[in-house]
């Protein structure tokens, strides 16, 4: 009898709580370092209050900028016990839950926007999926851009950049498969004390995008970039997956479209913000160099061991990783004719 | 990453708001006691509205005395206070934010070069050159120094969007804590109160120091001895906001609120800090 009623009441309840989950609204938490005010945190909260708007309050976006949550790791850990459910993280962040979301960032990988836009234009939609598969719903990767060299002196050869002081941004395995293949014994040290590390003499030499060099005041303490991309690097907002799949397909739908919307135009306003911001370090005195064609060539030997070696680390997926090398080589074909 | 710098907000430069000596330089010494009137009777105004639309006749009044005696560094770094001011507090169109606060960026540099000759390419110098070249400002050179570091914060903050902007920041803030060095309590605490803002623009996991931010605004609320409201608010918008302390934002904007605006020549710039703060206040449950 009882295990009858059993059988009559679990679905009853079970139904009830479904709908009760539907009708309340969903808040996800979202964590990130880029500070409030951002062009970053004006998409996402603008895309947060469309999303409201569309789904009529059932879904409702929280967010914790500047880092309040604590550093891209922080959030990840966050999100695993569940005190968040999302956040805006570099794509390399997310290496150890699903490396092909970090491929792109393999050293020396590629040498033009040109390469990376033929190549994201066929890859990126089959890293999202793989990375869902992991665990997290993406919106689209939006384009931290390329990361050069930096310092106060003009760079060319390794032997210069081992006489260097080199800040390795920690937990980095780019950074530090390149720095290892090279010999260079870098100063491990969190994005938090580069600013402090750069003024007291710490470190000398570091590694961050045009945009990044300014944003984050660096720019006062080099002299020199070395014009010569060291990697690519992108950024995106997660969501996980077990709060994301509560939401019902209809609301499922709205929450894509705005987001990817929004993150679209961050990648396409990063782009154009690359370029001023190269400008600008020129008109700050700062002087971009390029390498000779023999520096050129050992910083590419360089590149090739480290991306051997993260490619062994990693397990990048064959077919993904065959596939980056397929669409790169297309690329550069497609440009020399 | 940014494209509005993180960190370059509207109220920047609010604290300038008709200073009375700006406004004592609009008409010549033979009206000093008019001028005087005038604009304690601005800054004296609860209803910033009416100051609103007062102002611009005054824009063209001093921008045409500079005219007439262009290379008057009083009245220049007058004319920039209020261009700057009037920009930054009363002006919402982006456009119009950049002209005018490049006349009062134009006005203080050409007032800088005036004041000091062999320092006027100091934009074109490196960063390191930069710094080494503030060292030779002394104590009698801060109310040209600020007025060229206030201008140029309120040209930043109208052109946060241009990274060459931004790229200058550092520069702003050098200006800014060489004249902390030399007179910490000029102007009723204003330069900690710029260096509070700017010290709030970076996170501390972008390498920021919210404990120096924080420290800034207690020092420019200390001097004022209370009576800046808008220190107050800055304080929670720029700073509790970005450490993400509910109760000290919360608090610091109850207690503008709930204070006395009309104090004086704070009056005005009190009544817009309350304003603010009740805009502020209704959003915290959405922000926290």
């Amino acid at each position: 009898m009882n295990m009858k009623i059993g059988r009559i009441l679990f679905p009853v309840i079970a139904l009830i709580l479904l709908q009760a989950s539907i009708a309340e609204a969903r808040v996800f938490k979202i964590a990130t370092v880029s500070p409030d005010g951002t062009f970053w945190m004006q998409e996402m909260r603008a895309g947060a209050e469309e999303i409201k708007k569309q789904t009529q309050g059932r879904v409702v976006f929280k967010f914790y900028p500047g880092g309040v949550m604590g550093n891209d790791e922080s959030v990840l850990r966050k999100i695993r016990i569940g005190q968040l459910h999302g956040g805006a993280v570099t794509a390399g962040s997310l290496i150890s839950i699903d490396p092909d979301i970090a491929i792109y960032e393999l050293p020396y990988l590629f040498e033009s926007l040109d390469q990376v836009d033929y190549v994201r234009s066929r890859m990126d939609a089959e890293l999202i999926e793989t990375l869902e598969k992991k665990g997290f719903v993406g919106f689209g990767l939006a384009e931290g851009g390329f990361s050069y060299m930096m310092s106060d002196d003009p760079l060319q050869s390794v032997a210069d950049v081992r006489q260097k002081k080199v800040w390795l941004p920690s937990n980095h395995p780019v950074g530090e498969a390149v720095f290892q293949s090279a010999d260079i014994s870098a100063v491990p040290l969190p994005l938090s004390d580069v600013l402090t590390g750069l003024q007291t003499g710490l470190i000398d030499t570091i590694i961050t995008s045009p945009i990044g060099a300014i944003a984050l005041q660096w720019h006062t303490k080099i002299s020199y970039v070395v014009d010569e991309p060291l990697t690519y690097f992108s950024a995106l907002l997660v969501i996980d997956n077990q709060a994301f799949n509560r939401l019902t397909e209809e609301d499922r739908e709205i929450v894509r479209s705005v987001m990817s919307n929004a993150f679209k135009r961050i990648d396409e306003q990063n782009r154009k913000d690359n370029v001023a911001a190269r400008e600008a370090l020129m008109n700050q005195g700062i002087k971009f160099v390029r390498l000779s064609a023999e520096s050129a060539n050992e910083w590419r030997q360089i590149g090739e061991k480290a991306m051997a070696m993260l490619e062994k680390q990693n397990e990048y997926t064959d077919r993904i990783y065959q596939d980056l090398m397929k669409y790169l080589e297309e690329s550069k074909q497609a440009s020399k004719n | 990453m940014p494209r509005e710098h993180p960190n370059l907000y509207r109220f920047i430069i609010i604290v300038t708001l008709l200073i009375s000596s700006g406004c004592s330089q609009l008409v010549s010494n033979a009206k000093q006691e008019f001028a005087d009137d005038l604009s304690a009777t601005m800054l004296e105004q609860n209803d910033p509205e009416t100051v609103k639309q007062a102002v611009p006749a005054y824009l063209i009044l001093i921008s045409s005395m500079i005219k007439g005696d262009p290379d008057n560094v009083e009245l220049l770094v007058s004319g920039s206070r209020l261009y700057g001011a009037y920009a930054s507090v009363f002006v919402e169109d982006r456009l119009r934010q950049k002209r005018l606060s490049t006349i009062a960026f134009d006005y203080a540099h050409h007032a800088f070069c005036v004041y000091k000759p062999s320092a006027c390419n100091i934009r074109e110098l490196s960063y390191y050159e930069f710094e080494q070249s503030l060292k030779q400002f002394t104590k009698d050179d801060v109310q040209v120094l600020f007025a060229l570091g206030s201008a140029w914060a309120g040209w930043l903050q109208a052109n946060s969007a241009d990274w060459n902007a931004v790229a200058e920041l550092p520069r702003i803030k050098a200006i800014i804590q060489r004249v902390l060095e030399l007179d910490p309590t000029m102007n009723n605490g204003d330069a900690y109160l710029y260096m509070a803002v700017m010290e709030s623009f970076l996170p501390p996991a972008m390498g920021g120091k919210p404990e120096l931010a924080r420290k800034n605004f207690e020092q420019a609320i200390k001097i004022s001895d209370g009576s800046n409201l808008m220190a107050k608010l800055l304080y929670a918008e720029k700073y509790a906001r970005m450490i993400f302390d509910r109760e000290l934002h919360d608090q610091l904007l109850t207690e503008v609120i709930n204070a006395n605006v009309e104090i004086n020549e704070s009056t005005l710039i009190n009544s817009i800090a309350q304003h603010k703060a009740r805009l502020l206040l209704a959003q915290s449950d959405d922000y926290f």
